[in-house]
């Protein structure tokens, strides 16, 4: 009985949670909208209007990217209403991709490549 | 005596679904999420090394890296990104509807998806026949089928033998600084051989992600899913908002540079 008990706890505990309405999908997706215009609209802007130094061009189209997949991940992919463990997961991709990323180039940029000639002559 | 009781209590209220391994559907609904992240994590690293070369070469040839990207078709590649936006609402809407038990809604939304998937598909081949047509000597893909306006073409943007980046004089003179072009060249067909390696493994993920929709579907047919069971929808759709996440990336790296 103590066993069901729990299990009824658990399953109700999961049902509060386990739900995104139709009406946040709409939001979010209207919200991919709006940010897919924004990052083409800013290209656009460099491409043809200011002249922009291209670390900020690519730190704008980046932000842009990472906004529009932290939606994808936390409301499409339900991360926000998963579990602990997913979530773990989910942030480990992320870190893990960060640290091939910051050591390798680490590396290039610690040994002076010059970067017009290229790490290939 | 204890533990046949608990699954006596329990036959009941879930369907023949169950695996006998699992305590709960809640249980097992959570092995299965947690193991189709363990998957997207390698997928995420698989993409991960194409990044990595990419930021490699970027940084060494930011010059070329802008004049390549200026090849490329931007109005189809801003098309398809909305295209593939809205197969994921489509997808996320189709969760839901099987989370609600409403199966008409659910074969709608798949449906959808697949429609969608396929125009993905249908432009990005289209952006390839292009660059395949040029290679050709073609204007155009449809001047390539027939035939005609052969010899039009003086560029040709396939990494290979036959790669030929046009300069601004519109053709090939070599003047000006021989190392420098070739140097220039290797940047510029790097550029594209990053592309078509990017874009060709997410498109393959695409037909693989449309295989996945098209058995959903045939699921959702046979009435395989109910309320309490969803579980192939809910992962098959992490799958597809993965390969959407992917698209969210090549899409500026490659188009908008």
């Amino acid at each position: 009985m103590a066993e069901q008990h729990t299990h009824a706890h658990a399953h109700h505990h999961s049902d509060k949670h386990t739900h995104i309405s139709r009406g946040t999908y709409y939001r979010v997706f209207a919200a991919l909208m709006v940010l897919m215009v924004l990052t083409v609209a800013a290209w656009w802007v460099e491409k043809n209007l200011i002249e922009m130094p291209g670390w900020l061009a690519v730190t704008i189209a980046m932000s842009i990217a990472i906004a529009k997949t932290v939606l994808i991940v936390l409301y499409f992919m339900h991360v926000k209403i998963s579990s602990r463990m997913t979530q773990i997961y989910a942030a480990g991709a992320f870190v893990w991709l960060m640290i091939l990323f910051v050591i390798t180039m680490g590396d290039y940029i610690a040994r002076g490549w010059p970067p017009q000639a290229g790490p290939l002559p | 005596m204890a533990t046949i009781t608990h699954e006596e209590a329990h036959t009941h209220t879930h369907g023949p679904e169950l695996q006998h391994q699992f305590e709960t559907p809640e249980q097992q609904k959570e092995a299965a999420t947690l193991g189709m992240w363990a998957f997207l994590v390698t997928e995420i690293m698989l993409f991960g090394g194409i990044f990595m070369a990419y930021i490699a070469y970027r940084w060494a040839f930011p010059e070329a890296w802008e004049e390549a990207a200026a090849m490329l078709n931007t109005p189809l590649a801003t098309v398809n990104t909305v295209v593939l936006l809205v197969s994921s609402l489509t997808v996320a809407l189709a969760v839901n509807a099987a989370e609600e038990g409403k199966k008409r809604r659910l074969i709608t939304m798949l449906v959808l998806t697949i429609v969608l998937g396929l125009t993905f598909l249908v432009i990005k081949g289209y952006e390839y026949s292009e660059k395949f047509a040029h290679c050709a000597g073609a204007k155009d893909p449809i001047s390539w089928i027939t035939g005609s306006d052969l010899h039009e073409s003086h560029e040709c943007l396939v990494p290979g033998r036959g790669f030929h980046f046009p300069d601004e004089h519109g053709s090939a003179s070599g003047g000006h600084g021989a190392a420098k072009t070739v140097t220039m060249q290797s940047g510029h067909q790097l550029f594209f051989l990053l592309y078509f390696s990017a874009t060709g493994l997410h498109a393959i993920h695409m037909i693989i992600g449309l295989g996945v929709m098209t058995t959903i579907l045939v699921m959702a047919l046979r009435d395989r899913f109910s309320p309490t069971y969803f579980t192939p929808v809910e992962i098959g759709g992490l799958y597809w908002h993965l390969i959407d996440i992917i698209w969210v990336f090549l899409f500026p790296l490659f188009y908008l540079v």
